[in-house]
């Protein structure tokens, strides 16, 4: 198991490197390269979930390790349930998407490189979610926000693209300072790195309670700045010009995903430490909120798409927050299946309106898109929570869980607990709003003419499509049985009957709401078509950072040419005037010199002459 | 004949013959100032010669010297003279300056 699991790790950055090589020489053997690569990394990813779902013991297994300075470091893998799943759910969606680029990105100009970074960002993810040591975990971090950058810049020809790349790059990065100086506290504290070892201290030995503060709000800036919360959380709509498969990727799988798993897998030293708990659950009840608002007034189908990955996001750290680790991890994989197919699905609707994101080009496109109509159906009702589906039942949890803590729980302040419910209530109401606008704009109405020749998409991007809905649709049982998958002391009662018909009740009113709001929409502002709002924050970051940066930038060019350069200038300068004063003695007349050397040798003559 | 009659004449020619290569524009003219210089040292020489008798006439025997280098050295300095003559179509020293130093290379006087 041990070797299995490095090799499951090594393959996709094997493969990566095998695409990159054959380059444009071998196009279709790169391609070919890159979906069997990921067809035997999900192959082993299956035979190391599946040995370790439920009650099966976690593995935890060191290869190497140093101890150079202070505790060691080590090439060291564990895989416990929530690894398992995790691994699961980043090969699946990152095999779904390496087979549907094969039609998306058919006739792309820089396929090879895209494969590649495809393949590492799916290695990087699956070895955040194995790693035993803080640093090797940190390694997987980084590597996906790298690859994150190359991956929205992948139509770099296009200014928004380059922009939104480098907005992401410096939030998560900054970020990532929070994980870096965690890790060295921790490993300060503990004297040791592994994960494993760490969470076994905190478990076993009485800390007293809130003592971890300082690691565990590190830990949560890290999680905050990925997985794209308040503050920080303007870098993930902006990513949108990427290819929409990435989008998936990112959005299901891989890179917000970490965020929420890195606390999931911390979870002793959040449980540990209130005060990180209750800052989280303020940061998810503002974000979820927010987010499903920007989600109710964009125009752009990938942008509510982003903003709802936001807002559904902030869902799961509130459930982390109020102490609820079963409903979060089940809402993550919840969210990373109804979300693949939701952007899979708009990824169709985009290649068949010949590339336009916004909702105006769309419209009535169920009749020519029967397939993506049906599975994006499915998609919207998952994340609005409609009954039998997915959605329903996580997203039930989550909140009957939050409840549970407002009403008698001791994790965070009772003030925020309250909150983070109110924000869950409301934001549910506003995801039915946003999903069933963006559903009607998109496949009802009338066609836009862009939309008039739309069709379905090959079958290499419908299977995907059909791949997802199983899960999507039937993902409500591993509700039924956490136990079964997340191993035993993780049940708990998730599912209460009094929670599932109150929030049938919201999604029904919020539905009708819409719904006649759609019956009468030349009047309502709602279905206008209107600029993207730029989120508020980013005025915030505009006048406290980014203009302080470029006003320091300004003064260090004037302190570099101005003062540094004026010495340089000076001096040469100096030189040439000097140089200018000596030449005018060499003026090229021959007389002129012999009269110096004529005076000269009379002025020694004389002087001599005196001397004696 | 006190000694001091050839030392002025000789002293006198020294200074028309410096006068003359600092002064004059015309090269010939200037190598004419030359010889007058080297000439007056001979009469230096021989004067010194005679006035101190001296066995072996190393001031005589220098003059000879002197006298042939001067007329090589005239040779020379004349086939250089008509070198210049032919590129430059003029013999003017103050005229020749193209050994200044100076931005832009020197048109002034070269070629015609």
């Amino acid at each position: 198991m041990n070797v299995l699991l490095l090799v499951m790790l090594a393959v996709p950055f094997a493969s990566g490197a095998i695409t990159l090589l054959l380059g444009h020489r071998a196009e279709h053997a790169g391609k070919a390269v890159a979906v069997g690569g990921e067809a035997v990394a999900l192959t082993l990813a299956c035979v190391v979930a599946f040995s370790h779902l439920g009650s099966a013991s976690p593995t935890a297994h060191v290869y190497a390790s140093t101890a150079a300075v202070g505790p060691p470091i080590a090439l060291s893998l564990s895989v416990d349930q929530l690894s398992a799943v995790m691994v699961l759910l980043v090969h699946v969606v990152a095999f779904l998407v390496q087979v549907y680029s094969l039609g998306y990105l058919a006739h792309d100009p820089r396929y090879p490189s895209y494969a590649f970074l495809v393949s590492v960002f799916t290695g990087a993810m699956s070895l955040v979610v194995t790693a035993d040591d803080l640093w090797v975990l940190l390694v997987g971090w980084e590597l996906m926000g790298a690859c994150s950058y190359f991956l929205i810049a992948h139509h770099w020809e296009l200014p928004e693209a380059r922009a939104g790349a480098v907005k992401a790059f410096l939030m998560t990065r900054t970020a990532d300072l929070g994980l870096l100086f965690g890790i060295l506290v921790l490993g300060h504290r503990f004297g040791t790195y592994q994960i494993t070892s760490i969470m076994g201290a905190i478990r076993h030995d009485a800390f007293q309670v809130d003592s971890l503060w300082l690691p565990a709000l590190l830990f949560l800036a890290a999680a905050v700045g990925k997985s794209a919360q308040v503050p920080l959380h303007t870098w993930l709509p902006d990513a949108m010009p990427g290819p929409t498969p990435i989008s998936a990727l990112i959005h299901a799988a891989t890179m917000v995903a970490a965020g929420v798993f890195l606390v999931a897998r911390c979870y002793p030293m959040f449980l540990n430490s209130t005060s990180a708990l209750t800052w989280m659950a303020f940061i998810a009840a503002v974000t979820m909120l927010l987010a499903a608002v920007h989600a109710l007034t964009s125009t752009d189908l990938k942008r509510v798409l982003a903003w709802s990955t936001v807002s559904q996001l902030a869902y799961m750290f509130g459930a982390l927050a109020v102490g609820s680790y079963s409903a979060a991890v089940l809402h993550l994989l919840a969210h990373g299946a109804f979300k693949a197919l939701l952007f899979l699905a708009a990824g169709s609707v985009v290649h068949a309106v010949e590339g336009a994101t916004s909702m105006t080009a769309m419209g009535g496109l169920r009749r020519r898109m029967p397939y993506t109509f049906v599975t994006m159906t499915l998609g919207f009702g998952a994340l609005a929570g409609v009954v039998p589906l997915v959605g329903f039942f996580t997203k039930d949890a989550v909140i009957s869980a939050a409840l549970r803590e407002a009403t008698g729980g001791r994790e965070v302040w009772p003030f925020v607990a309250w909150l983070l419910v109110a924000s869950m209530i409301v934001t549910a109401m506003l995801t039915v709003a946003y999903s069933l606008r963006a559903w009607l704009l998109v496949f009802f109405g009338a066609p836009a003419p862009a939309a008039e020749h739309a069709h379905e998409p090959p079958w290499v991007m419908r299977a995907p499509l059909l791949l997802l809905a199983v899960p999507t649709a039937l993902g409500g049982v591993a509700v039924a049985y956490p136990a079964f998958v997340l191993g035993p002391g993780r049940g708990g009662e998730l599912f209460h009957a009094p929670m599932a018909i109150a929030s049938t009740a919201i999604v029904v009113v919020a539905a009708v709401a819409v719904l006649v709001a759609w019956r009468r929409r030349t009047e309502w502002d709602l279905w206008r078509a209107r600029p993207v709002p730029h989120p508020r924050a980013d005025a915030l970051y505009e006048f406290a950072v980014v203009r302080p940066v470029r006003w320091l930038a300004g003064g260090t060019v004037f302190g570099d040419r101005e003062v540094i350069g004026g010495y340089v200038e000076g001096a040469a300068g100096a030189a040439g005037g000097l140089g200018r004063l000596l030449r005018w003695a060499q003026n090229g007349s021959v007389q002129a010199y012999l009269m110096v050397v004529v005076v000269g040798a009379v002025a020694v003559a004389l002087a001599a002459g005196a001397r004696a | 004949m006190p000694l001091w009659w050839p030392l002025l004449l000789a002293s006198l020619l020294f200074a028309i013959g410096v006068y003359g290569v600092l002064v004059r524009r015309n090269a010939v003219l200037v190598l004419m100032g030359v010889e007058l210089m080297l000439n007056a040292v001979n009469i230096n020489m021989v004067a010194f010669d005679a006035h101190l008798r001296a066995a072996l006439h190393a001031g005589q025997t220098f003059t000879l010297f002197i006298i042939v280098i001067a007329a090589a050295e005239i040779g020379l300095a004349l086939a250089i003279v008509l070198l210049v003559f032919r590129s430059h179509g003029h013999i003017e020293v103050d005229r020749l300056r193209a050994l200044a130093d100076r931005d832009e290379p020197a048109t002034e006087e070269t070629g015609r």
